[in-house]
This record gives structure tokens, sequence and C-alpha cells, in this order.
């Protein structure tokens, strides 16, 4: 994917407006992501996929977090796809985001690589350039990297770095 | 353990005028007993984020800025002592507190967990 050289994908253009350097291609796949995210959030409890979405509350305590669970899983599904609605609508619009809407970008950019990251089974070493491009996950993994330079980017600007 | 034991014991008795009118008709065993389940109710709850190799460390820090008001400085030293020590006590208290923490903190996919202060 191009990417500009001068400024990073992610800029502060006026007080608490930002805008997204990216082009219509790039809106328009990150745009099917984030719908594939939503059908992820809805996926069945066992799913491996929403692993790392719905993490336990009470690591020593199975009880108590059936409980937890039982109250705050549905909230959590809400809020994430509260988010996800809100990044749709930034992608598709040509307006400047407000800071709210990049920080909603933010944390489903970070949803989306929780997921991808999974499916990998990413672990601490940086094994992802040794998958060789004929692979499957060949794919799967440039864009776990460039979901992580975006999101670097978006820390940055939200941060005012 | 000890400790706190000691600090509550006299809490819920000088409180309650029939408890402390109970405390004086008990035997010493109940009593401990009792003091006990008091301690364990009053004890604090503290709230954990656990290493993981997804989460970008300039996004933890930003998120521990963001949700606690910690300074950059003490967001960096947290989300360190996470990536290095594999977790970090991130914030503390009552137990409703800590749920609500722990479901801030899964808002952003971080991995926290919570657990009774020993």
């Amino acid at each position: 994917m191009r990417r500009k050289r001068n400024s990073g994908p992610v800029e502060r253009i006026d007080t608490g407006l930002f805008v997204l350097n990216l082009t219509s291609d790039e809106r328009s796949t990150l745009s099917g992501f984030v719908d594939q995210l939503e059908e992820v959030v809805s996926a069945p409890h066992d799913d491996p996929r929403v692993r790392r979405l719905f993490p336990t509350a009470y690591h020593d305590n199975p009880e108590h977090d059936a409980e937890y669970q039982g109250y705050m899983r549905d909230e959590l599904a809400q809020s994430r796809r509260a988010s996800i609605e809100t990044v749709r609508n930034a992608l598709m619009s040509d307006e400047p985001m407000t800071e709210a809407q990049l920080y909603s970008f933010m944390t489903v950019l970070n949803s989306l690589r929780l997921v991808l990251g999974t499916l990998l089974d990413v672990d601490e070493v940086d094994d992802l350039d040794l998958i060789p491009e004929d692979s499957p996950a060949y794919g799967q993994a440039q864009l776990y990297e460039y979901l992580g330079w975006l999101l670097e980017w978006t820390v940055s600007a939200l941060a005012g770095e | 353990m000890t400790t706190n034991r000691k600090q509550n014991v006299s809490v819920p008795f000088t409180t309650h005028p029939a408890d402390q009118v109970a405390m004086t008709q008990v035997a010493e065993p109940d009593l401990i007993e009792k003091t006990d389940e008091v301690a364990e109710h009053d004890r604090p709850w503290i709230v954990l984020v656990w290493n993981d190799p997804i989460n970008l460390m300039s996004y933890v820090s930003f998120v521990f800025q963001k949700l606690f008001g910690y300074s950059k400085e003490k967001a960096d030293e947290l989300m360190l002592d996470v990536h290095e020590k594999g977790r970090a006590v991130v914030s503390s208290g009552p137990r409703e507190r800590a749920e609500l923490d722990v479901f801030r903190l899964h808002e952003h996919g971080l991995w926290a967990t919570m657990q009774q202060d020993s």
C-alpha cells in the first residue's frame, strides 16, 4: 500500500481535528475489515477469534467471572459495535475527524490487530517476517503490520506528539 | 495478612451496638471467624494488566494515561513493568470500582483481570 512520505497517515490539521492521509483504496479496504470485525464481535463465545476481545475478568475465580460476564459481556459487545459504527461513518466521510472519532478509530484498529494477532498466533518474537509469500497467512501478516503502523501514527497524533 | 486482620478487628463491633452486646457473649473462636469475614470484605481489589505480544507499547502507555489520568512517565513505567515483569497493578479499590476499570481496559483491548489483594 502507498504511503505518503512527507507526512504521516494521521495528521492534526486544526484545533482538535484530524485528517487521515489514506487513499480511497485504503479507506475501502479498511472499511471491509471493520465490517468483518463487526461479524467477529457477534460471533459465538467459544469462537477463538473473540478470545482477546472478551477476556476473563476474574482470573482466579471462575464463579465470579461467570457472574461478571453475565452482565458485562453484552455491554462490551455493544461498546465495540458503537466504535465500529463511528469508524465506518468516519471512513466514508471526507470531513476531518474529531478527536473522539479518531479515538474510536484507534480502539477499532487495536481490536483488528487483536483478532489478526490471535489468528496468526503472534508470539513475543517478531517472526512474521519469516512467513513465506505463498503462505495463506502472508496477507494477514502484511495487514497486521500495516495496522500496527497506522495505530502508531494514530496514538502519536492523539497524544499530540 | 496478619496485620490486616488486626487493623480490622474492632471496626464492625463499634459501629453496631447490637454487635457490641454479641461480642461480650460469644466465645473467642466465633469472634475470630466473624472478624475474618469482615477482613475478607474490606480487603481492596487490585486490577492487573498482563503482558501480551500483540498490544503496542505506545498504545498501552497512552491508554493508561487516558483511563487513569497518569502522567506519561508513570504510564510508561507501568507499561514497562507489564512488558518486563509480565504484569503490573494499575489500580486498586472497592470491587465495583475495580470491575469498572477492568471493563474500560477490556474496551481498549488490554488483557486486564482483577483479584482481591492478599
